[in-house]
């Protein structure tokens, strides 16, 4: 049964001297900059001038080809780069969509032209992307999505509603999935197609969207007659769900899926750790090995993507089972707090602690929700 | 040694699939006459011997995937336990038996005096099936592990606290065929804990099967059970937890060795540890969702599945429950001056 096989990969010394790096580079960076770690701060905590570093430092776009101002770093060191992002709770909101997913996206199916223009102000950190997948009537239903692009002498019409797309107020662009025939009974997921959407065309409404934190960190984007020229079409006409599928494994399987509240824990024992009670023992390590092992998918995960595997069910398992941790973990501090009452702990933590508190539902939410994760794995099972 | 454990693992499956049923599986004392012929004919006992002895000169990083099969199959006799002990007589350049052996861990009171021994060792398995026993003992301030064929010590069915057959051994000056003092380096429950979590993967491969398998043929409402999005919710997660253990063991499959005792960092004890809390999480999980997806059915003796539970339920038990080896994880933690991302990535 190889879809369970996680081929364990091994941290060699290259890798270990860059986590040390991009640690040191961190630890410095928010010092001077006065940065504060937040929790889920891949999608809530913004900072352009933070990427723009990380650019500098080649830390983006690390797979990118060098021609397109790429590093062709592997996808193991991208790894390495972004965990120690998500543990120190970096506000990596900017670029994290751009970097993850929509300039592989470009790389694998984008024109030469496109790939010219844009990567290269993506591994600079300067160019930031939203997802436009999300419709106001196709939330997990993705392929009966009614964005439409009608064809026309010079290029596309774009009309529709994309909704829940993080950071679209700051991005500089949105892939965006339409239809580009009518909906066959038969086959939903044909006719689909995915096109790169400049956010600064006429016709192009962004509204924020309040959730429940306060913040207004996703947005709704509307798309009245919007006029795209030719080359706005990315990779196949008609292909936009095969495109989607590849795009959703690297959304999934990455480590912000189960890192992104590390930093409250890291700093609730930073605090605590020599009140840790025999009772807390039990959690740690029950933490410990969970985490572990969920690293060990991820780091494989990556280490398939690399080999151009398609790791979609894999990416499933990583997705549900680092979100099932994420939520245990809050409650897991509740209980290790039993003899530090929340009246004790600093300020900070509080904060963080909180703040957490309030966002961790939507962890099982943005992605694909669990329900959906469950659904790919039953019917990679064959049970569908 | 890639092909070669290839080539053993489909020799093996081939005589575990000829030869093993859910009727030999409830009686092993009965039926399994060729199943022993065709293990002691093929040496499989002997993987991980020296060559210079007979053995194929496998480590026992090595033959995981084969543990693994012997699980899935459930087979039903000393088989890991043997490969084991045969591992040990290879240790010290003494020629393995041909028999089938059983492990004991716990004892108390025990005396080596003029070569024999005597002595209370406890909670063996399969002395039903083979007399002869490997243990680690404590006499004089060290650590021996002896080998002896009981002839004349008593007894005692006892059953560990889920049914499972178990025997408590009174021994009484039986004749020591083997002894050495025990290798300080070699950590004995780190060797046993590992093969229980290797084990529970494979036992929780084989469950998942059979939910699939249960749950496309059986109907309900007019459709098969594999339809209703409750039960593919349940074998989901069965997958998940499967695959979550999986990674817990694929740490030990790209060790150097899984017996070496502790290091500096305690590196070893901490892959011990994190695959004994995973699959030991997982079984439970694994246990629960695979019966509720098989109804009544799974709750009796002549179905397959519940030799499979049982199974999984006696390994998150043995050599240290998830829950003592959490303790012990949380400990390496605390004692050492890092901050847990640093501990992480020792």
């Amino acid at each position: 049964m190889s879809q369970f096989n996680f081929p364990f990969e091994e941290e060699t010394k290259d890798l270990k001297d860059l986590r040390l790096k991009v640690r040191n580079f961190i630890k410095k960076t928010f010092k001077e900059d006065k940065i504060t770690p937040s929790p889920d701060a891949w999608v809530f905590s913004t900072n352009p001038s933070f990427s723009k570093k990380l650019g500098d430092q080649g830390w983006l776009g690390m797979s990118f080809p060098k021609k397109y101002g790429g590093h062709q770093k592997s996808m193991l060191e991208r790894y390495i780069v972004t965990e120690e992002l998500l543990v120190s709770g970096a506000p990596v909101a900017a670029h994290w969509i751009a970097d993850r997913q929509s300039g592989s996206q470009i790389i694998r199916y984008g024109t030469e032209d496109q790939k010219k223009n844009i990567i290269p102000k993506i591994t600079s950190g300067e160019c930031f992307f939203a997802i436009g997948m999300s419709e106001p009537d196709s939330g997990s239903d993705l392929a009966s999505v009614k964005t439409f692009a009608k064809k026309t002498t010079n290029g596309w019409k774009l009309n529709g509603r994309k909704i829940w797309s993080t950071g679209a107020h700051l991005a500089h662009y949105m892939i965006v999935l339409a239809r580009t025939t009518k909906q066959v009974d038969n086959n939903r997921h044909s006719g689909l197609s995915q096109f790169l959407v400049d956010l600064r065309l006429p016709g192009i409404e962004i509204n924020g969207i309040e959730d429940m934190t306060g913040q207004k960190h996703f947005n709704e984007t509307v798309f009245d007659d919007v006029v795209l020229d030719k080359d706005s079409l990315l990779g196949s006409e008609g292909k936009g769900w095969e495109q989607v599928v590849g795009e959703l494994a690297l959304e999934r399987s990455g480590p912000e899926r189960f890192l992104s509240h590390f930093v409250l824990l890291d700093n609730f024992l930073n605090e605590f750790k020599s009140k840790m009670s025999e009772f807390s023992t039990l959690s740690l390590g029950k933490i410990i090995a969970e985490l572990q092992s969920l690293r060990i998918m991820s780091f494989s995960i990556a280490s398939m993507i690399e080999k151009k595997h398609s790791p979609e069910i894999q990416a499933a398992f990583v997705k549900e089972a680092g979100n099932n941790f994420e939520k245990k973990l809050i409650e897991i501090i509740r209980e290790m707090s039993n003899l530090i009452p929340i009246q004790t702990w600093s300020p900070s933590l509080k904060s963080l602690f909180e703040d957490a508190t309030l966002k961790i539902p939507s962890n099982s939410l943005r992605g694909g929700t669990s329900e959906i994760m469950r659904g790919i794995i039953a019917k990679k099972l064959g049970l569908r | 040694m890639k092909e070669e454990i290839q080539f053993i693992l489909d020799v093996s499956e081939r005589i575990f699939a000829k030869n093993i049923d859910h009727k030999i599986r409830l009686d092993p004392e009965k039926n399994h006459d060729t199943l022993i012929k065709e293990i002691r004919e093929s040496h499989l006992t002997k993987i991980a011997v020296k060559e210079k002895l007979g053995g194929a000169g496998m480590n026992l990083v090595d033959i995981i995937p084969l543990i693994k099969l012997s699980a899935f199959y459930g087979v039903p006799i000393p088989f890991v336990e043997t490969i084991i002990c045969n591992y040990f007589f290879s240790v010290f350049d003494t020629k393995p038996t041909d028999d089938f052996i059983s492990i004991c861990y716990e004892e108390s009171g025990v005396i080596i005096k003029d070569n024999k021994v005597s002595g209370l060792l406890k909670s063996i398995p399969y002395l039903n099936f083979t007399n002869k026993v490997m243990a680690k003992v404590r006499y004089n301030d060290d650590d021996y592990l002896i080998f002896f064929e009981n002839k004349n010590s008593y007894l005692k069915q006892i059953h560990n606290f889920l049914a499972e057959p178990r025997y408590d051994l009174e021994v009484k000056n039986e004749n020591i065929l083997f002894k050495e003092k025990f290798p300080k380096e070699i950590n004995f429950l780190n060797i046993l804990a590992n093969l229980k979590s290797i084990q529970a993967t494979g036992a929780m491969e084989k469950v998942l099967q059979l939910c699939i398998d249960y749950c496309s043929n059986r109907k309900q409402f007019g459709r098969a059970l594999s339809k209703f999005q409750m039960i593919q919710n349940h074998i989901s997660e069965i997958s998940l937890e499967i695959a979550a253990s999986g990674a817990s063991i694929s740490v030990l499959e790209s060790s150097n060795n899984i017996e070496t005792n502790r290091d500096e960092n305690f590196s070893n004890d901490i892959k011990t540890a994190i695959a004994k809390i995973r699959t030991g999480m997982a079984s439970g999980k694994v246990i629960a969702l695979s019966h509720q997806v098989h109804g009544a059915m799974g709750f009796t003796k002549e179905y397959d599945l519940s030799y499979f539970t049982k199974n999984l339920n006696s390994w998150r038990n043995d050599f240290g429950t998830e829950i003592q080896w959490q303790n012990s994880l949380g400990n390496y933690f605390l004692k050492q001056n890092k901050n847990l991302w640093e501990f992480l990535n020792h």
